[in-house]
Protein backbone atom coordinates (compact mmCIF):
# COMPACT_ATOMS: atom_id res chain seq x y z
CA UNK A 1 0.00 0.00 0.00
CA UNK A 2 2.63 2.12 0.82
CA UNK A 3 4.98 1.11 -2.20
CA UNK A 4 1.76 2.54 -4.22
CA UNK A 5 0.89 5.57 -2.22
CA UNK A 6 4.29 6.66 -3.52
CA UNK A 7 3.98 5.70 -6.94
CA UNK A 8 1.06 7.76 -7.74
CA UNK A 9 2.26 10.77 -5.51
CA UNK A 10 5.66 10.58 -7.82
CA UNK A 11 3.71 10.57 -10.77
CA UNK A 12 1.17 13.90 -9.50
CA UNK A 13 4.67 15.36 -8.87
CA UNK A 14 6.87 14.39 -12.32
CA UNK A 15 4.03 15.83 -14.47
CA UNK A 16 4.07 19.22 -13.11
CA UNK A 17 0.08 18.82 -12.68
CA UNK A 18 0.79 19.58 -9.37
CA UNK A 19 1.82 23.09 -10.05
CA UNK A 20 -2.44 24.39 -10.87
CA UNK A 21 -3.72 23.64 -7.92
CA UNK A 22 -1.20 24.39 -5.49
CA UNK A 23 -1.21 28.06 -7.63
CA UNK A 24 -4.71 28.31 -7.02
CA UNK A 25 -4.92 27.29 -3.43
CA UNK A 26 -2.05 30.05 -2.91
CA UNK A 27 -3.85 32.64 -5.21
CA UNK A 28 -6.75 31.74 -2.92
CA UNK A 29 -4.95 32.04 0.76
CA UNK A 30 -3.52 35.41 -0.75
CA UNK A 31 -6.74 37.02 -1.40
CA UNK A 32 -8.37 35.61 1.66
CA UNK A 33 -5.51 37.54 4.12
CA UNK A 34 -4.70 40.53 1.81
CA UNK A 35 -8.35 41.81 3.22
CA UNK A 36 -7.21 42.23 6.25
CA UNK A 37 -5.66 40.51 9.69
CA UNK A 38 -8.27 38.31 12.20
CA UNK A 39 -7.60 36.13 14.89
CA UNK A 40 -6.60 32.27 14.16
CA UNK A 41 -9.83 30.38 14.58
CA UNK A 42 -11.86 32.75 12.33
CA UNK A 43 -8.91 32.95 9.83
CA UNK A 44 -8.81 29.27 9.60
CA UNK A 45 -12.08 28.99 9.39
CA UNK A 46 -12.58 30.42 5.99
CA UNK A 47 -9.78 29.10 4.92
CA UNK A 48 -10.83 25.83 5.33
CA UNK A 49 -13.89 26.59 3.14
CA UNK A 50 -11.50 28.47 0.76
CA UNK A 51 -9.43 25.24 0.11
CA UNK A 52 -12.31 22.95 0.28
CA UNK A 53 -12.71 23.10 -3.77
CA UNK A 54 -8.98 23.53 -3.98
CA UNK A 55 -8.47 20.25 -2.65
CA UNK A 56 -11.02 18.52 -3.98
CA UNK A 57 -10.00 19.54 -7.32
CA UNK A 58 -6.20 18.66 -6.51
CA UNK A 59 -7.30 15.25 -5.68
CA UNK A 60 -9.61 14.92 -8.92
CA UNK A 61 -5.79 15.70 -11.00
CA UNK A 62 -3.69 13.38 -8.72
CA UNK A 63 -6.06 10.51 -9.37
CA UNK A 64 -6.70 11.38 -13.21
CA UNK A 65 -2.79 11.73 -13.94
CA UNK A 66 -2.51 7.92 -13.53
CA UNK A 67 -3.17 6.37 -17.24
CA UNK A 68 -6.10 4.05 -17.00
CA UNK A 69 -4.31 1.59 -18.42
CA UNK A 70 -2.10 1.70 -15.55
CA UNK A 71 -4.62 1.84 -12.54
CA UNK A 72 -5.65 -1.36 -14.14
CA UNK A 73 -2.56 -3.19 -13.91
CA UNK A 74 -2.36 -2.12 -9.92
CA UNK A 75 -5.49 -3.16 -9.69
CA UNK A 76 -4.34 -6.69 -11.02
CA UNK A 77 -1.61 -6.25 -8.45
CA UNK A 78 -2.94 -5.65 -5.48
CA UNK A 79 -7.09 -5.62 -5.87
CA UNK A 80 -9.76 -3.67 -6.38
CA UNK A 81 -9.90 -2.30 -2.92
CA UNK A 82 -6.25 -1.59 -2.06
CA UNK A 83 -5.77 0.04 -5.21
CA UNK A 84 -8.97 2.51 -4.55
CA UNK A 85 -7.82 3.40 -1.18
CA UNK A 86 -4.58 3.59 -1.90
CA UNK A 87 -5.37 6.69 -4.56
CA UNK A 88 -7.16 8.07 -1.77
CA UNK A 89 -4.92 7.56 0.74
CA UNK A 90 -2.06 9.53 -1.86
CA UNK A 91 -4.70 12.40 -2.02
CA UNK A 92 -4.95 12.53 1.63
CA UNK A 93 -1.24 12.91 1.65
CA UNK A 94 -1.24 15.53 -0.75
CA UNK A 95 -4.02 17.52 0.70
CA UNK A 96 -2.15 16.77 3.95
CA UNK A 97 0.81 19.02 2.61
CA UNK A 98 -1.00 22.04 1.11
CA UNK A 99 -3.19 22.60 4.54
CA UNK A 100 0.07 22.61 6.07
CA UNK A 101 0.89 25.07 3.37
CA UNK A 102 -2.39 26.80 4.82
CA UNK A 103 -1.87 26.91 8.38
CA UNK A 104 1.58 28.57 7.96
CA UNK A 105 0.90 30.62 4.97
CA UNK A 106 -0.93 33.84 7.02
CA UNK A 107 1.76 34.07 9.91
CA UNK A 108 4.15 34.45 6.61
CA UNK A 109 1.91 37.20 5.35
CA UNK A 110 0.84 38.90 8.41
CA UNK A 111 -2.77 37.63 7.85
CA UNK A 112 -3.79 37.00 11.38
CA UNK A 113 -3.25 38.67 14.56
CA UNK A 114 -3.24 37.30 18.84
CA UNK A 115 -6.17 38.47 20.98
CA UNK A 116 -7.09 41.64 20.92
CA UNK A 117 -9.85 41.48 23.96
CA UNK A 118 -9.96 39.87 27.14
CA UNK A 119 -11.44 36.48 27.02
CA UNK A 120 -10.72 36.02 23.19
CA UNK A 121 -9.26 32.43 22.41
CA UNK A 122 -5.01 32.09 22.99
CA UNK A 123 -3.05 31.98 19.76
CA UNK A 124 -2.11 28.25 20.28
CA UNK A 125 -6.09 27.38 20.99
CA UNK A 126 -7.05 29.20 17.72
CA UNK A 127 -4.26 27.16 15.60
CA UNK A 128 -5.98 24.13 17.32
CA UNK A 129 -9.49 25.06 16.51
CA UNK A 130 -8.01 25.84 12.55
CA UNK A 131 -6.13 22.68 12.84
CA UNK A 132 -9.78 20.62 13.53
CA UNK A 133 -11.41 23.04 10.99
CA UNK A 134 -8.94 21.90 8.00
CA UNK A 135 -8.85 18.23 9.22
CA UNK A 136 -12.59 18.03 8.57
CA UNK A 137 -12.70 19.33 5.43
CA UNK A 138 -9.86 17.25 4.35
CA UNK A 139 -11.57 14.01 3.86
CA UNK A 140 -15.04 15.56 2.69
CA UNK A 141 -12.53 17.26 -0.22
CA UNK A 142 -11.02 14.02 -0.95
CA UNK A 143 -13.87 12.13 -1.57
CA UNK A 144 -15.68 14.51 -3.59
CA UNK A 145 -12.66 14.81 -5.48
CA UNK A 146 -12.43 11.03 -6.01
CA UNK A 147 -16.33 11.29 -6.94
CA UNK A 148 -15.04 13.86 -9.72
CA UNK A 149 -12.41 11.60 -10.79
CA UNK A 150 -12.34 9.88 -14.28
CA UNK A 151 -12.56 6.90 -13.00
CA UNK A 152 -15.28 6.92 -11.24
CA UNK A 153 -17.28 9.47 -13.86
CA UNK A 154 -15.68 7.78 -17.05
CA UNK A 155 -15.57 11.17 -18.64
CA UNK A 156 -13.91 14.34 -18.50
CA UNK A 157 -16.87 16.72 -18.52
CA UNK A 158 -18.84 14.51 -16.08
CA UNK A 159 -15.55 15.28 -13.42
CA UNK A 160 -16.12 18.84 -13.89
CA UNK A 161 -19.27 18.86 -13.45
CA UNK A 162 -19.23 16.56 -10.25
CA UNK A 163 -16.68 18.94 -8.83
CA UNK A 164 -18.37 22.17 -9.60
CA UNK A 165 -21.70 21.19 -8.71
CA UNK A 166 -20.14 19.82 -5.11
CA UNK A 167 -17.94 23.23 -4.56
CA UNK A 168 -20.58 25.32 -5.28
CA UNK A 169 -23.06 23.05 -3.33
CA UNK A 170 -20.55 22.82 0.18
CA UNK A 171 -20.95 26.70 0.28
CA UNK A 172 -24.75 27.45 -0.70
CA UNK A 173 -26.26 24.35 1.22
CA UNK A 174 -23.89 25.63 3.55
CA UNK A 175 -24.87 29.18 4.10
CA UNK A 176 -27.06 29.95 7.41
CA UNK A 177 -31.02 28.96 7.49
CA UNK A 178 -30.10 26.50 4.63
CA UNK A 179 -33.02 24.14 3.28
CA UNK A 180 -30.64 21.23 3.18
CA UNK A 181 -27.30 21.57 4.90
CA UNK A 182 -27.23 17.71 5.74
CA UNK A 183 -26.81 17.11 1.93
CA UNK A 184 -22.83 19.00 1.97
CA UNK A 185 -19.93 18.21 4.72
CA UNK A 186 -20.24 20.93 7.17
CA UNK A 187 -17.34 23.59 6.03
CA UNK A 188 -19.66 26.47 6.13
CA UNK A 189 -21.36 25.68 9.31
CA UNK A 190 -17.14 24.51 10.62
CA UNK A 191 -16.36 28.17 9.78
CA UNK A 192 -18.98 29.88 11.59
CA UNK A 193 -18.41 27.80 14.58
CA UNK A 194 -15.12 28.13 14.58
CA UNK A 195 -15.70 31.69 14.98
CA UNK A 196 -17.76 31.41 18.02
CA UNK A 197 -17.28 30.02 21.56
CA UNK A 198 -17.03 26.41 20.15
CA UNK A 199 -18.43 24.14 23.18
CA UNK A 200 -17.23 20.65 22.88
CA UNK A 201 -20.88 19.15 21.90
CA UNK A 202 -20.34 21.70 18.50
CA UNK A 203 -17.36 19.93 17.99
CA UNK A 204 -18.59 16.20 18.48
CA UNK A 205 -21.38 16.95 15.79
CA UNK A 206 -19.51 18.64 13.65
CA UNK A 207 -17.29 15.91 13.24
CA UNK A 208 -19.30 13.82 13.46
CA UNK A 209 -21.82 15.22 10.66
CA UNK A 210 -18.62 15.21 8.89
CA UNK A 211 -17.54 11.81 8.96
CA UNK A 212 -20.95 10.48 8.16
CA UNK A 213 -20.72 12.81 4.70
CA UNK A 214 -17.61 11.44 4.42
CA UNK A 215 -18.40 7.97 4.86
CA UNK A 216 -21.83 8.10 2.50
CA UNK A 217 -19.38 9.99 -0.53
CA UNK A 218 -16.63 7.36 0.08
CA UNK A 219 -19.34 4.31 -0.28
CA UNK A 220 -20.50 6.18 -3.04
CA UNK A 221 -16.94 6.32 -5.17
CA UNK A 222 -16.16 2.36 -4.01
CA UNK A 223 -19.22 1.06 -5.18
CA UNK A 224 -19.36 3.12 -8.25
CA UNK A 225 -15.55 1.91 -9.31
CA UNK A 226 -16.85 -1.33 -8.27
CA UNK A 227 -17.70 -2.23 -12.24
CA UNK A 228 -15.78 0.99 -13.48
CA UNK A 229 -11.49 -0.52 -13.03
CA UNK B 1 -9.10 -21.40 -12.21
CA UNK B 2 -12.78 -21.45 -13.37
CA UNK B 3 -15.45 -19.13 -14.12
CA UNK B 4 -18.68 -20.17 -12.86
CA UNK B 5 -21.76 -18.76 -15.21
CA UNK B 6 -20.19 -15.47 -15.59
CA UNK B 7 -21.85 -12.99 -17.05
CA UNK B 8 -20.21 -9.52 -17.99
CA UNK B 9 -21.96 -5.96 -19.41
CA UNK B 10 -20.42 -2.35 -19.52
CA UNK B 11 -22.71 -0.67 -18.38
CA UNK B 12 -26.42 -0.96 -16.92
CA UNK B 13 -28.77 -2.25 -19.40
CA UNK B 14 -26.17 -2.23 -22.08
CA UNK B 15 -25.50 -5.25 -24.56
CA UNK B 16 -24.02 -8.24 -22.45
CA UNK B 17 -20.34 -8.77 -23.74
CA UNK B 18 -20.56 -12.04 -22.72
CA UNK B 19 -22.88 -14.08 -21.72
CA UNK B 20 -23.01 -17.63 -18.95
CA UNK B 21 -19.41 -17.80 -19.48
CA UNK B 22 -18.41 -21.76 -18.09
CA UNK B 23 -14.31 -22.42 -18.44
CA UNK B 24 -11.77 -23.81 -16.65
CA UNK B 25 -7.63 -23.71 -16.80
CA UNK B 26 -5.63 -25.99 -14.38
CA UNK B 27 -2.58 -25.27 -13.54
CA UNK B 28 -0.24 -26.08 -15.90
CA UNK B 29 -2.16 -25.34 -19.01
CA UNK B 30 -1.93 -22.99 -21.50
CA UNK B 31 -5.46 -21.32 -23.26
CA UNK B 32 -5.43 -19.84 -26.81
CA UNK B 33 -8.29 -16.67 -27.10
CA UNK B 34 -9.54 -16.60 -30.33
CA UNK B 35 -12.22 -14.94 -31.63
CA UNK B 36 -12.69 -11.69 -34.16
CA UNK B 37 -11.92 -7.98 -33.09
CA UNK B 38 -14.59 -7.11 -30.79
CA UNK B 39 -15.88 -10.28 -29.96
CA UNK B 40 -15.14 -9.96 -26.22
CA UNK B 41 -11.13 -11.76 -26.11
CA UNK B 42 -10.02 -8.35 -24.16
CA UNK B 43 -12.67 -8.51 -22.15
CA UNK B 44 -12.60 -12.38 -21.04
CA UNK B 45 -8.67 -12.04 -20.17
CA UNK B 46 -9.39 -9.06 -18.23
CA UNK B 47 -11.80 -10.95 -16.16
CA UNK B 48 -9.71 -13.51 -16.26
CA UNK B 49 -6.74 -11.13 -14.59
CA UNK B 50 -8.89 -9.68 -12.62
CA UNK B 51 -9.36 -6.09 -14.11
CA UNK B 52 -13.04 -6.57 -14.52
CA UNK B 53 -15.80 -8.02 -12.16
CA UNK B 54 -18.34 -10.22 -13.29
CA UNK B 55 -21.86 -8.95 -13.05
CA UNK B 56 -23.41 -12.30 -12.74
CA UNK B 57 -21.23 -15.42 -11.81
CA UNK B 58 -18.01 -15.86 -10.32
CA UNK B 59 -14.59 -16.65 -10.88
CA UNK B 60 -12.86 -19.47 -8.59
CA UNK B 61 -9.03 -20.30 -7.05
CA UNK B 62 -7.37 -17.68 -9.60
CA UNK B 63 -4.09 -17.38 -8.19
CA UNK B 64 -2.87 -14.91 -5.74
CA UNK B 65 -0.25 -13.55 -8.29
CA UNK B 66 -1.66 -12.90 -11.29
CA UNK B 67 0.69 -11.44 -14.53
CA UNK B 68 -1.38 -9.55 -17.22
CA UNK B 69 0.14 -7.87 -19.98
CA UNK B 70 -2.66 -5.36 -21.75
CA UNK B 71 -2.67 -5.03 -25.60
CA UNK B 72 -1.16 -1.55 -24.98
CA UNK B 73 1.09 -0.92 -22.58
CA UNK B 74 0.28 2.52 -20.96
CA UNK B 75 3.50 4.15 -21.64
CA UNK B 76 2.52 8.19 -20.68
CA UNK B 77 3.69 8.12 -17.55
CA UNK B 78 6.45 10.35 -16.23
CA UNK B 79 8.96 7.32 -14.87
CA UNK B 80 12.34 5.81 -16.85
CA UNK B 81 11.70 2.09 -17.34
CA UNK B 82 13.87 1.23 -14.36
CA UNK B 83 11.90 3.24 -11.51
CA UNK B 84 8.66 2.06 -13.22
CA UNK B 85 9.55 -1.36 -13.07
CA UNK B 86 11.09 -1.10 -9.59
CA UNK B 87 7.94 0.94 -8.30
CA UNK B 88 5.83 -1.93 -9.74
CA UNK B 89 8.36 -4.58 -8.07
CA UNK B 90 7.39 -2.64 -4.70
CA UNK B 91 3.80 -2.11 -5.28
CA UNK B 92 3.56 -6.12 -6.01
CA UNK B 93 5.11 -6.66 -2.46
CA UNK B 94 8.47 -7.33 -3.61
CA UNK B 95 11.10 -6.16 -0.74
CA UNK B 96 13.64 -3.81 -2.31
CA UNK B 97 16.59 -5.85 -2.87
CA UNK B 98 14.34 -8.62 -3.87
CA UNK B 99 12.64 -5.68 -6.45
CA UNK B 100 15.92 -4.42 -7.87
CA UNK B 101 17.16 -7.85 -8.36
CA UNK B 102 13.58 -9.25 -10.18
CA UNK B 103 13.84 -5.68 -12.23
CA UNK B 104 17.97 -6.49 -12.94
CA UNK B 105 16.60 -9.53 -14.25
CA UNK B 106 13.55 -9.26 -16.28
CA UNK B 107 15.49 -5.92 -17.99
CA UNK B 108 18.52 -8.20 -19.20
CA UNK B 109 16.34 -11.01 -20.23
CA UNK B 110 14.00 -8.66 -21.95
CA UNK B 111 16.48 -6.70 -23.62
CA UNK B 112 15.92 -3.53 -21.59
CA UNK B 113 19.15 -2.90 -19.78
CA UNK B 114 19.98 0.35 -22.83
CA UNK B 115 16.24 1.74 -22.19
CA UNK B 116 16.76 1.68 -18.03
CA UNK B 117 17.08 5.16 -17.91
CA UNK B 118 15.01 6.11 -20.45
CA UNK B 119 11.51 7.63 -19.56
CA UNK B 120 8.38 5.50 -20.51
CA UNK B 121 6.90 8.05 -23.19
CA UNK B 122 10.15 8.25 -25.18
CA UNK B 123 9.99 4.68 -26.02
CA UNK B 124 8.95 2.68 -29.31
CA UNK B 125 5.72 0.62 -29.17
CA UNK B 126 7.67 -2.15 -29.00
CA UNK B 127 9.93 -1.77 -26.20
CA UNK B 128 7.39 -0.15 -24.12
CA UNK B 129 5.54 -3.83 -24.60
CA UNK B 130 8.84 -5.66 -23.61
CA UNK B 131 8.07 -2.85 -20.44
CA UNK B 132 4.64 -4.52 -19.86
CA UNK B 133 5.75 -8.08 -20.15
CA UNK B 134 8.90 -7.06 -17.50
CA UNK B 135 6.52 -5.65 -15.49
CA UNK B 136 3.84 -8.96 -15.31
CA UNK B 137 7.03 -10.89 -14.88
CA UNK B 138 8.57 -9.63 -12.01
CA UNK B 139 6.87 -11.81 -9.21
CA UNK B 140 6.69 -15.52 -10.23
CA UNK B 141 3.23 -15.09 -11.62
CA UNK B 142 0.61 -18.36 -11.16
CA UNK B 143 -1.59 -17.01 -14.06
CA UNK B 144 0.05 -14.63 -16.87
CA UNK B 145 -2.95 -13.14 -19.02
CA UNK B 146 -1.12 -11.93 -22.40
CA UNK B 147 -3.20 -9.70 -24.66
CA UNK B 148 -1.64 -9.86 -27.91
CA UNK B 149 1.70 -9.98 -25.85
CA UNK B 150 3.31 -10.25 -29.91
CA UNK B 151 2.14 -6.34 -30.56
CA UNK B 152 5.08 -4.12 -31.90
CA UNK B 153 7.68 -6.68 -30.92
CA UNK B 154 10.84 -7.71 -33.23
CA UNK B 155 11.42 -10.98 -33.90
CA UNK B 156 13.96 -11.59 -31.64
CA UNK B 157 11.62 -10.32 -28.84
CA UNK B 158 8.48 -12.69 -30.33
CA UNK B 159 10.43 -15.96 -29.26
CA UNK B 160 10.53 -14.58 -26.39
CA UNK B 161 7.01 -14.80 -25.83
CA UNK B 162 6.86 -18.77 -25.93
CA UNK B 163 10.08 -19.10 -23.51
CA UNK B 164 7.93 -16.78 -21.11
CA UNK B 165 5.15 -18.90 -21.62
CA UNK B 166 6.96 -22.55 -21.15
CA UNK B 167 8.78 -21.14 -17.61
CA UNK B 168 5.48 -20.02 -16.04
CA UNK B 169 3.88 -23.56 -17.35
CA UNK B 170 6.88 -25.10 -15.90
CA UNK B 171 6.48 -23.65 -12.39
CA UNK B 172 2.82 -24.81 -12.48
CA UNK B 173 1.64 -21.66 -13.19
CA UNK B 174 -1.45 -20.71 -16.32
CA UNK B 175 -1.46 -19.20 -19.16
CA UNK B 176 -4.35 -17.00 -21.20
CA UNK B 177 -3.18 -15.74 -24.48
CA UNK B 178 -5.04 -14.11 -27.35
CA UNK B 179 -3.27 -12.97 -30.68
CA UNK B 180 -4.69 -12.34 -34.26
CA UNK B 181 -1.17 -12.55 -36.10
CA UNK B 182 -1.21 -16.45 -35.93
CA UNK B 183 1.94 -16.53 -33.99
CA UNK B 184 -0.20 -18.41 -31.31
CA UNK B 185 1.58 -21.65 -33.48
CA UNK B 186 4.29 -20.99 -31.49
CA UNK B 187 2.53 -22.57 -28.69
CA UNK B 188 1.97 -26.27 -29.86
CA UNK B 189 -0.03 -27.91 -27.49
CA UNK B 190 -2.55 -25.20 -26.10
CA UNK B 191 -6.00 -25.59 -25.81
CA UNK B 192 -8.29 -22.98 -27.33
CA UNK B 193 -11.40 -21.07 -26.52
CA UNK B 194 -12.95 -19.52 -29.52
CA UNK B 195 -14.94 -16.27 -28.37
CA UNK B 196 -17.99 -15.49 -29.88
CA UNK B 197 -21.64 -14.18 -30.18
CA UNK B 198 -20.40 -13.45 -26.27
CA UNK B 199 -20.26 -17.04 -25.62
CA UNK B 200 -16.81 -18.68 -25.35
CA UNK B 201 -16.54 -22.19 -26.04
CA UNK B 202 -13.78 -24.94 -26.20
CA UNK B 203 -12.30 -25.82 -29.67
CA UNK B 204 -12.09 -29.51 -30.64
CA UNK B 205 -8.44 -30.76 -29.19
CA UNK B 206 -8.62 -33.77 -31.54
CA UNK B 207 -7.50 -31.42 -34.35
CA UNK B 208 -10.06 -32.16 -37.19
CA UNK B 209 -9.26 -28.69 -38.77
CA UNK B 210 -8.61 -29.19 -42.27
CA UNK B 211 -5.52 -28.14 -43.69
CA UNK B 212 -4.69 -27.24 -47.40
CA UNK B 213 -1.47 -27.34 -49.00
CA UNK B 214 -0.54 -24.42 -51.17
CA UNK B 215 2.53 -24.18 -53.50
CA UNK B 216 4.53 -21.56 -54.74
CA UNK B 217 7.82 -20.22 -56.33
CA UNK B 218 10.22 -17.45 -55.00
CA UNK B 219 13.70 -16.53 -56.19
CA UNK B 220 16.06 -18.22 -54.35
CA UNK B 221 17.51 -14.96 -53.18
CA UNK B 222 14.01 -14.55 -51.76
CA UNK B 223 13.20 -17.90 -50.15
CA UNK B 224 14.91 -17.29 -46.49
CA UNK B 225 12.94 -14.06 -45.88
CA UNK B 226 9.75 -15.92 -47.25
CA UNK B 227 10.07 -18.52 -44.98
CA UNK B 228 10.16 -16.25 -42.60
CA UNK B 229 7.38 -14.36 -43.20
CA UNK B 230 4.92 -17.19 -43.72
CA UNK B 231 6.22 -18.67 -40.39
CA UNK B 232 5.38 -14.87 -38.85
CA UNK B 233 2.21 -15.02 -40.58
CA UNK B 234 1.28 -18.18 -38.68
CA UNK B 235 1.90 -20.65 -42.02
CA UNK B 236 3.95 -23.99 -41.29
CA UNK B 237 6.51 -24.25 -43.82
CA UNK B 238 6.85 -27.62 -44.53
CA UNK B 239 10.33 -27.79 -47.02
CA UNK B 240 11.88 -26.09 -49.21
CA UNK B 241 12.64 -27.43 -52.42
CA UNK B 242 15.87 -25.37 -54.55
CA UNK B 243 15.62 -26.98 -57.64
CA UNK B 244 12.37 -26.53 -59.00
CA UNK B 245 11.74 -25.42 -62.13
CA UNK B 246 8.85 -22.78 -62.65
CA UNK B 247 5.88 -24.45 -64.92
CA UNK B 248 3.36 -22.39 -66.26
CA UNK B 249 0.21 -22.29 -64.35
CA UNK B 250 -2.45 -23.71 -66.44
CA UNK B 251 -5.38 -22.33 -65.12
CA UNK B 252 -4.20 -18.68 -64.88
CA UNK B 253 -1.64 -17.82 -68.02
CA UNK B 254 0.62 -16.27 -68.15
CA UNK B 255 0.55 -15.72 -64.49
CA UNK B 256 3.36 -16.51 -62.21
CA UNK B 257 5.51 -19.67 -62.58
CA UNK B 258 4.64 -22.38 -59.85
CA UNK B 259 6.94 -24.87 -57.77
CA UNK B 260 6.95 -27.62 -55.63
CA UNK B 261 9.20 -27.06 -52.68
CA UNK B 262 10.72 -30.33 -51.76
CA UNK B 263 13.97 -29.77 -49.84
CA UNK B 264 14.96 -29.42 -46.34
CA UNK B 265 13.88 -25.57 -44.89
CA UNK B 266 17.03 -23.50 -44.94
CA UNK B 267 16.34 -21.93 -41.81
CA UNK B 268 17.02 -25.84 -39.95
CA UNK B 269 13.60 -25.61 -39.15
CA UNK B 270 11.57 -29.48 -40.19
CA UNK B 271 8.56 -28.78 -37.40
CA UNK B 272 5.16 -27.92 -38.40
CA UNK B 273 2.33 -30.82 -38.50
CA UNK B 274 0.49 -29.20 -41.73
CA UNK B 275 1.76 -27.28 -44.66
CA UNK B 276 0.54 -24.00 -46.06
CA UNK B 277 -2.49 -22.05 -46.04
CA UNK B 278 -4.24 -22.42 -42.47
Amino acid sequence: MTALVRLRLAAFLRTGRALAPALAGLVALGILYGGGRAQPAEAYGVSAVVLFPVLAWQTKILLDVEPDGQRRLVRVLVGPTREQVAGLLAAGVAALVTIAVALVFPWLVGGVTGPVEPGDRSVPAGILVGVWAHLLALPAAVALGALASRASTGSAGYGVAVLAVGGVAAVALGLRGSVAPWLVPPVMATARAAAGDLPAITVLLLSAWAAAWCLAAGTVYLWHRRFRP
Amino acid sequence: MRLEDVWLRYRRRGPWVLRSVQVRVDPGQVVVVTGRNGAGKSTLLQLAAGVLRPVRGRLADRPRAVGWVPERFPADQPFTVERYLTGMARVAGLPGVEAERAVGRWTARLGLVPFRAVRLPELSKGTAQKVGLAQAMLRDPGLLVLDEPWEGLDAAARDLVPELVDEVVAGGGSVLVSDHRGETVRLPGARRWAVADGTVTEEDPTGTETFAVVELAVPSAQVAGTVARLRADGHHVLRVRPDAVPTADPGAAPGPPRAAEDAPDPSGSTAGPAAGHR
